[in-house]
């Protein structure tokens, strides 16, 4: 947005907007590597982030792991590790039970 | 601006495809003072509107959300410039001195309808003169858009005037095939150039090939519906953020635009994507009691999902549906 007419922008990745102290990032860092080892298990994949060096880890059971920036380069990897897309409309997402239909 | 020289107001119809700019081109008109003494419409498809929040500095705005002006809400927009006409004639009103309608539509408009329902309306004719249909296209997008959308076509062959915006972010090369492919598409139409609102020079482009449209796929003719998804207690920043971003990944070509306001402990964030792109968000300002009301409250406007997909594949994200559903 224009200086002069817009209002100011967060800084960093989109997805990091959301914290505004040292406290908050490190905070949101770690809820976020905390979510997606439970969304990418099914996957056979985990995610490390040791909130000290820039980005995220993403590995295999093999032990097969790829350094990803932000979350827009994760899901590029989740889908070339695991071989499939991943998309979060998938009927395993959005099922009204809790079960894939 | 100076009325129509037979006392009728004049009326901008500003329209173009979701995402490709018209709300910043205004914003920045309004900034530079050229629509001082306009009466600004914004029209959105959606329940909750987001754009008026932007365009603070209009001095007279009025927003007409929860149907689209061309079609489901041409009654209604016909209802408001008949009484803004009235208005225009009482002499203690502030729309007496106004000279200049702008009507912003929904990225979901034709302007075509829009300027037939003003031109054949028996009391509006009298009072209104559709001046000048100004349409913006995304350069970054905007021949992607028309490969695919039939809409975005209608949208340029209406136009008076094209405004290709974010020409910053498209290379010069894409740029000129899309200025060649717009003159072919709509020979008399001026074209000019434009970046974050800001008037901008257009490369050259004589001699270029323009793009050959095909036709459309039979997904294209589906209807794009626009959906709100209130986001509730559970769901922070991180967890709609990281759901969001998955969710563009996989269905940005869907997904053709999320516009919403965010609360986050980092203020309250206006978030805007366009397919795949999600603009950096801006912090808007906290002003007064109105301000918030529509806050956790986001539009996705697209085609193949349901507002209860939405929902329940963000509610397994953000991790309350304990136990997996993989087997």
């Amino acid at each position: 947005m224009c200086a002069n007419c817009g209002f100011p922008s967060a800084p960093g990745h989109w997805t990091e907007a959301g914290a505004a102290t040292a406290s908050e990032r490190l905070r949101a860092r770690f809820r976020r590597a905390e979510l997606l080892r439970r969304i990418l298990s099914p996957y056979g994949l985990t995610v490390h982030d040791d909130g000290i060096i820039p980005g995220m880890t993403v590995s295999t059971r093999s032990g097969h792991h790829e350094m990803v920036a932000d979350l827009a380069e994760l899901w590029s990897a989740v889908e070339h590790m695991c071989g499939r897309k991943f998309d979060p409309l998938d009927p395993a997402f959005t099922g009204p039970d809790g079960t894939a239909r | 601006m100076e009325p129509a020289a037979d006392g009728r107001i004049r009326l901008t119809v500003l329209g173009g495809f979701l995402g490709s700019g018209k709300t910043t081109w205004l914003r920045h008109q309004l900034h530079r003072g050229s629509l001082r003494d306009a009466v600004i419409i914004v029209n959105e498809a959606a329940e909750r509107p987001v754009d008026d929040a932007l365009l603070a500095r209009a001095s007279r705005l009025l927003v007409l959300a929860g149907g689209c002006a061309c079609c489901t809400g041409r009654d209604d927009l016909v209802e408001l410039l008949r009484r803004l006409c009235d208005q225009r004639l009482g002499s203690d009103s502030r729309l007496a001195t106004a000279k200049h309608i702008v009507l912003e539509t929904s990225g979901l408009a034709d302007p075509g309808p829009i300027v037939d329902a003003i031109r054949s309306d028996p009391i509006l004719i009298h009072h209104i003169v559709v001046s000048e249909i100004v349409v913006t296209v995304d350069a970054l997008n905007g021949l992607e858009q028309m490969r695919r959308e039939p809409l975005s076509r209608q949208q340029v062959e209406t136009a008076d005037r094209l405004i290709v915006t974010k020409i910053d972010e498209a290379g010069f090369p894409a740029v000129r095939r899309l200025l060649a492919t717009l003159a072919q598409l709509n020979p008399g139409a001026a074209l000019s150039g434009a970046i974050m609102g800001g008037s901008t020079d257009l490369p050259d482009f004589a001699g270029v090939e323009p793009e050959t449209l095909g036709e459309f796929s039979d997904e294209a003719r589906g209807p794009i519906a626009a959906v709100r998804l209130d986001l509730w207690d559970a769901v922070d920043w991180t967890a709609f953020s990281l759901w969001l971003s998955a969710l563009l990944h996989a269905r940005g070509d869907e997904v053709m635009r999320v516009k919403g306001v965010v609360r986050t402990p980092a203020g309250r964030l206006l978030l805007q994507s366009v397919r795949k792109f999600v603009q950096q968000p801006e912090i808007l300002p906290e002003t007064g009691e109105e301000a918030g009301l529509d806050d956790n409250s986001v539009v996705f406007i697209g085609r193949g999902f349901t507002a209860e997909d939405l929902r329940r594949s963000l509610r397994y994200f953000a991790g309350e549906e304990e136990g997996s559903r993989w087997h």
